[in-house]
């Protein structure tokens, strides 16, 4: 084990899997010689060359478009979108390509492509560099979600969406970059569609993802001062999500608290409450409560940007909520 | 080595099969037995004959929409592609690709993608992944017109030349973006000169002189094999089919091109001219092909409809997903 920052895990991921498979390969804005716009692939460009660490212009069509096409050769690609607010631009590539050469032409192709990403807000970045935008493929059949929310996760994670064989979107919380902690040595996987228990409790399940997760823990802990024993699920995965640990510590705790950085409209959230609600309704105490982002675009004011994003004091203040109705 | 009457008269019989194949399916569209959209490519064939006759099996290609006959001249059996465009269990994806979505990885056929000029950056993948892997294999592309209008055709023409990819972009102009002509919705109705600012070798060829396109069509793939990097070819031909509601063009333009400007009609004309055909030979050719595409015919509607699994199966790798 050895602490590393979020950054410094994803790097050291991509490390091991082009060392060991020269058909990994990355591709993006600005990820050559300067590392990319946050530094994950720092030091590549020296160690694997201009060919497999491979700078791109302003294209984010051609950089998914290329990722796609290389993948159905053969190549392993690790696409870079300098921020998530951009697949917008390539999001055809995505949804109608990406996603669907398996399916359509029946097996013959498939297109094991990681696309890496910048999400998120909190820091003042504005209606074009904040955003959380699994809301907008959440309906896209065929492709795969990873958000990491721990150093040791995004390492794992990213090993394994490389080594998988479908289309990956990989969310990284610009939040969460700089964030420390304990990471094993060498290689290892973390298994896809598979929630993490992030924190135990019995009286309350916290569905969560990404930076909300660490509001989540902290929000748990000023309730287990109050007395209230919140369990918190980190997702790891958002398309598709594993069912099974949400429903099984919301059967257990009876009480369902879904947090989303994302708009609570036809999102993650949604998608997560329906599911709670269509199977657990019998062990439900009080109905299923959402913490979202408001239905807005992100702001540039921090102190605007605030009121939007949610808050681990507007997770604690949900859950003394559905605690005092049951 | 094929001597050039021989090839000449091979492509001859494979641009028959191309406008036999189009209209025997413009014959069941009308009856019933062909689902969801119809386009053909009837009127086009010389490109189609003179890119197939170009690429080797290991060479890629992206055909559009209206390639059907680039997709069995690739060497995929012409029954199974005459099946998938019937949505049957024996088509070459099972029925779930349809008219617009034929691939076949056996031929490196990677297939259409119906959201016009998209694939162009796929095709920068293929390409690349290729490069990188020290193969000489090409990727060709078969666009339209209308698709030098998305964004994705210039980020795939600009990249192509930046990265010496070999791709070979065969740019068909018909004319018309379904009901706009060429000219009046881009800058200039001469597409090679879009291409020509991307830095790489690009031409203009009357796409109806089978010999002419496939001249400068092996100088092209020749030119992309030398590692010299991307080529463009804009073949200028006319598409037969009109609008859903029926002719749109000028009665004379209909008529140059139908009768006088025609493909089939003028290899005819010149075959017969330089004693490389007679009359009779190119009769029995007619007959031979017309038999082959409906015995293509016959294959699709004796076929089995898809197994209904084949609904769910294949969205992703490995894992399954939920059934009603």
């Amino acid at each position: 084990m050895s602490k590393m920052s979020m950054v410094q895990a994803l790097n050291n991921a991509l490390d091991i899997m082009m060392a060991e498979n020269e058909k990994v390969y990355c591709l993006g804005e600005d990820i050559g010689w300067m590392g990319g716009d946050f530094g994950v692939t720092r030091g590549l460009f020296d160690k694997y060359g201009p060919e497999r660490i491979r700078d791109t212009p302003l294209s984010e069509s051609a950089i998914i478009g290329a990722a796609v096409g290389s993948a159905m050769v053969g190549m392993r690609p690790v696409a870079e979108i300098m921020f998530a607010d951009f697949m917008g631009v390539c999001y055809d590539q995505l949804v109608n390509n990406a996603a669907k050469v398996h399916y359509m032409f029946d097996g013959q192709y498939k297109a094991p492509i990681v696309v890496r990403t910048a999400c998120g807000g909190g820091f003042g970045g504005g209606p074009h560099h904040s955003q959380m935008i699994e809301g907008w493929f959440m309906n896209v059949p065929g492709l795969v979600i990873v958000a990491p929310s721990t150093p040791e996760d995004a390492k794992g994670l990213l090993i394994a969406s490389i080594e998988d064989d479908n289309p990956i979107l990989f969310l990284e919380h610009k939040a969460l970059y700089s964030k420390k902690g304990e990471v094993p040595e060498g290689k290892y996987v973390t298994p896809l569609r598979k929630a993490r228990v992030a924190r135990q409790g019995s009286d309350v399940t916290i569905v969560a993802d990404s930076w909300l997760v660490h509001k989540s823990l902290a929000a748990a802990e000023v309730l287990a001062g109050e007395g209230i024993s919140t369990e918190v699920i980190d997702l790891r995965t958002l398309r598709p999500w594993d069912h099974e640990t949400v429903l099984d510590s919301v059967r257990k705790t009876g009480r369902a608290v879904v947090v989303s950085e994302s708009p609570g409209t036809g999102g993650l959230s949604a998608d997560v409450s329906a599911v709670i609600a269509e199977q657990a309704f019998g062990d439900l105490k009080v109905a299923v409560k959402r913490v979202t982002a408001l239905d807005t675009p992100i702001p540039f004011s921090v102190i605007l940007e605030k009121i939007i994003l949610p808050s681990e004091e507007d997770i604690i203040r949900a859950i003394q909520q559905i605690y005092k109705q049951s | 080595m094929m001597d050039r009457s021989e090839l000449y008269l091979k492509m001859y019989r494979d641009m028959l099969r191309v406008r036999k194949f189009e209209q025997a399916l413009e014959r069941e569209f009308k009856l019933g037995n062909v689902p969801g959209m119809l386009h053909t490519g009837i009127g086009q064939e010389a490109t189609m004959v003179a890119v197939a006759h170009s690429l080797r099996t290991k060479d890629g290609l992206f055909p559009d929409h209206r390639s059907h006959g680039l997709l069995f001249l690739k060497g995929t059996p012409g029954e199974r592609i005459m099946a998938e465009l019937f949505g049957k269990a024996t088509g070459v994806c099972s029925g779930k690709g349809g008219s617009l979505h034929s691939a076949d990885k056996s031929v490196n056929n990677f297939g259409d993608n119906a959201v016009e000029g998209s694939f162009m950056v796929t095709a920068l993948g293929v390409a690349l992944g290729w490069q990188m892997q020290g193969s000489d294999a090409l990727a060709a592309v078969m666009l339209g017109d209308g698709t030098a209008g998305e964004g994705a055709w210039h980020e795939s023409l600009n990249l192509a030349a930046a990265w010496k990819l070999p791709v070979l972009y065969c740019c068909v102009n018909n004319g018309y973006a379904i009901s706009t002509p060429v000219g009046k919705s881009h800058a200039t109705g001469d597409l090679y000169k879009f291409a020509a600012a991307y830095d790489m070798p690009s031409v203009q060829v009357d796409g109806n002189d089978l010999m002419a396109v496939y001249e400068v069509t092996q100088k092209a793939v020749e030119h992309i094999r030398a590692g010299k990097g991307p080529y463009f070819i804009e073949y200028i031909t006319w598409r037969w089919q009109g609008l859903f509601m029926g002719e749109f063009r000028d009665k004379e333009e209909v008529r140059y091109w139908k009768e006088v400007h025609e493909p089939i009609k003028l290899a005819d004309e010149d075959m017969l001219q330089k004693g490389i055909a007679t009359i009779e030979l190119l009769k029995q050719i007619e007959n031979e092909v017309q038999e082959e595409i409906e015995s293509w015919v016959t294959f699709a509607k004796q076929s089995p409809d898809p197994d209904p699994a084949k609904a769910t199966g294949n969205v992703y790798v490995g894992w399954e997903v939920e059934t009603r």
